[in-house]
C-alpha cells in the first residue's frame, strides 16, 4: 500500500482566482471535491495578510478546513532575493525573510515549506534550527533549468548531509523531467507570430543538448524573431526538456526528498501527461517509500481549464500509485 | 529582446474607477483604480517603471500619487518600499493632478508599470541584480461616466 498522499497547490487555480472567478474558499473546495485532505499554498499569492499571517486568514483556514475537510500542508515561499531595487538581499536579510516564512508555516499547520534555491546551501544550513523549532521541514525546489544530478543541487545536498537534518531537504518539480517541448509555449509563441520552422528549428536544438550561446548564435544567423528567441529562452530556462529526463538522478536523492510538486500543462484524452513521463516518476517515488505529499501544481492557466485538467491528473496518478479515492 | 513576462487574469485599469477628484471643492485631477498583471503578489520596490499618459498627454511624475493600503506614496518613493505588500487581488489607487481633471465621455488611458520579479534572476544577463522584467502595462478606453462641476 502506498504511502503518498496527493495534494494539490491552490496555484493550479491561478486563472480562477486572479480572475475573481474563485475565492480562496473556492479554491479548498474544488480540492475536497476531488477527496484532497492537504493543499499547498502560495503564500504571496493568496495570504492577503503577506508577509504575516492575520487572525483573519487562519480564520478563514480552519473554517476551510471544517467545512472541507483539507487544509495547508506545505507553505510555498518565495526567496526575493532581488526584492530591492538597488541591490541583492544579503544572506542575513534572506535568513531573516526565510525565518518570517518559517513562522507564518508554523502558524497555518504547514508541516513542510518550499524555498527557492536563491536560498543558498550556506544558509539552508542556517535556518536548520528555526525549521527544526517549528516543525516545520524546508525544502529547496529543484525547479528547471536544475534536475537532481546538476552541480547546484549537489551542493544542497552537501549542506544537507552536513548537518544530517531531517528538516532541510529537496522538493523536486517534475517539470524538471519534461521530455517534450512545453506544449503552452510552443502554441503560445505560433500564436504571437512566431516562424514555426525557426521555432521548430529552437526546439531541435535543445533536443540536440547544443550548449545555449552556440544555438543563440545558430538563430540569430538565421534571424530568428523576438517570439521565437523568447521561447527560446524558456527552453533553455525554466521549461527545458530532454530526450533523457534525470530519472536516475531522482532514485539517488529521493532520501533528501521532502514533498514533490507535481507539475502538469496538460493532460492528454489517454489520461497521461503531454510532456512529463508520470508512467515513470511515481513509481520511483513509491517505491522508494515516500511518505508524504505530491501536489499537483497545473500551470496551463491560460487554457482556463484547471478544474478539469487537475481532475485529471489526480485521477491519473491514482492510477499509477493504486491509490482509491 | 530578452525575456519578458506578461500574465494577464485581470484587466490591469479597473472598470468604472475613473473620475476626478476634488480638492477643497474643487476638480484638482483625476484618479482610477489598477491591479496587478501577475500571478502573486509583490513589494512596492520591485517597481521599475510607473507612469500615465490620458488621450495623449503625459504628467510629470511628481504629479502622480500611488494609493495602496492607507498610504500614499509618490512615484520615486516607491522603490523604497521593501515592506509594503501590493497582493495580487488588491486595487491601488492611481491619482493624477490636473487642473480641471479630465471631461465626462472616453479617454484613452495609457498605463505604464514594469516590475521585476524578484525571485527569477534574468536569464542570461550580463549584469549581477538583472532580474525578469514583468510587464503590467495597459493601454484602454475608458469612460469617465459624469462629471459635477
Amino acid at each position: 500500500m502506498s504511502k503518498v498522499k496527493l495534494g494539490i497547490t491552490l496555484y493550479s487555480y491561478t486563472k480562477e482566482y486572479v480572475s475573481g472567478e474563485y475565492t480562496f474558499e473556492d479554491c479548498v473546495r474544488r480540492c475536497a471535491e476531488l477527496g484532497i485532505d492537504g493543499y499547498e499554498v502560495v503564500a504571496t499569492q493568496m495570504i492577503p495578510s503577506y508577509p504575516y499571517i492575520s487572525d483573519d486568514f487562519i480564520g478563514l483556514v480552519n473554517e476551510c478546513s471544517v467545512k472541507y475537510g483539507a487544509r495547508p500542508i506545505s507553505y510555498g515561499a518565495n526567496t526575493d532575493r532581488g526584492m530591492r531595487y538597488d541591490r541583492d538581499l544579503t544572506d542575513d536579510e534572506l535568513v531573516s525573510t526565510t525565518i518570517r516564512d518559517i513562522r507564518s508555516a508554523n502558524k497555518l499547520g504547514c508541516k513542510i515549506m518550499r524555498a527557492q534555491y536563491l536560498l543558498s546551501p550556506e544558509n539552508l544550513i542556517r535556518i536548520e534550527p528555526y525549521a527544526r523549532e517549528h516543525n516545520v521541514k524546508v525544502g529547496i525546489e529543484i525547479h528547471n533549468p536544475e534536475t537532481p544530478s546538476t552541480p547546484a543541487v549537489q551542493t544542497y545536498i552537501n549542506a544537507i548531509e552536513k548537518t544530517g537534518s531531517p528538516y532541510i531537504g529537496l522538493i523536486p518539480d517534475f517539470g524538471c523531467f519534461a521530455n517534450k517541448p512545453n506544449v503552452d509555449s510552443y502554441d503560445g509563441a505560433l500564436k504571437r507570430g512566431a516562424n514555426q520552422e525557426l521555432l521548430d528549428y529552437a526546439v531541435s536544438l535543445k533536443y540536440d543538448e547544443v550548449p545555449m550561446d552556440v544555438a543563440v548564435q545558430l538563430l540569430k544567423e538565421k534571424n530568428a524573431d523576438d517570439e521565437v528567441m523568447a521561447s527560446f529562452f524558456t527552453m533553455y530556462g525554466f521549461l527545458q526538456f530532454s530526450k533523457n529526463p534525470d530519472l536516475e538522478g531522482l532514485k539517488r536523492i529521493m532520501p533528501y526528498c521532502i514533498h514533490f510538486h507535481g507539475k502538469f500543462h496538460y493532460m492528454k484524452e489517454d489520461g497521461n501527461e503531454m510532456s512529463i513521463p508520470y508512467d515513470q516518476i511515481l513509481p520511483i517515488i513509491d517505491e522508494a517509500g515516500f511518505d508524504g505529499y505530491i501536489v499537483s501544481e497545473f500551470e496551463g492557466h491560460e487554457s482556463g481549464k484547471a478544474p478539469e485538467m487537475v481532475k485529471k491528473h489526480i485521477a491519473m496518478e491514482r492510477r499509477i500509485l493504486g491509490i482509491e479515492r | 529582446m530578452g525575456l519578458v513576462m506578461k500574465l494577464r487574469f485581470t484587466d490591469i485599469i479597473q472598470e468604472k474607477t475613473l473620475k476626478n477628484y476634488y480638492v477643497n471643492g474643487k476638480v484638482c485631477g483625476f484618479q482610477l483604480d489598477v491591479r496587478l498583471g501577475y500571478y502573486r503578489g509583490h513589494y512596492l520596490s520591485v517597481i521599475d517603471e510607473l507612469d500615465i499618459t490620458v488621450d495623449g498627454e503625459a504628467f510629470a511624475q511628481a504629479d502622480i500619487i500611488f494609493c495602496l493600503n492607507g498610504k500614499e506614496f509618490g512615484v520615486p518613493e516607491l522603490k523604497h518600499q521593501f515592506s509594503e505588500f501590493w497582493t495580487i487581488l488588491a486595487p491601488a489607487t492611481i491619482l493624477v493632478r490636473k487642473a480641471g481633471g479630465l471631461t465626462a465621455g472616453e479617454h484613452e488611458i495609457d498605463f505604464k508599470l514594469m516590475l521585476h520579479s524578484p525571485y527569477m534572476p534574468l536569464p542570461g544577463a550580463a549584469v549581477p541584480h538583472a532580474y525578469t522584467p514583468i510587464d503590467s502595462c495597459e493601454k484602454k478606453t475608458v469612460v469617465l461616466e459624469e462629471c459635477y462641476e
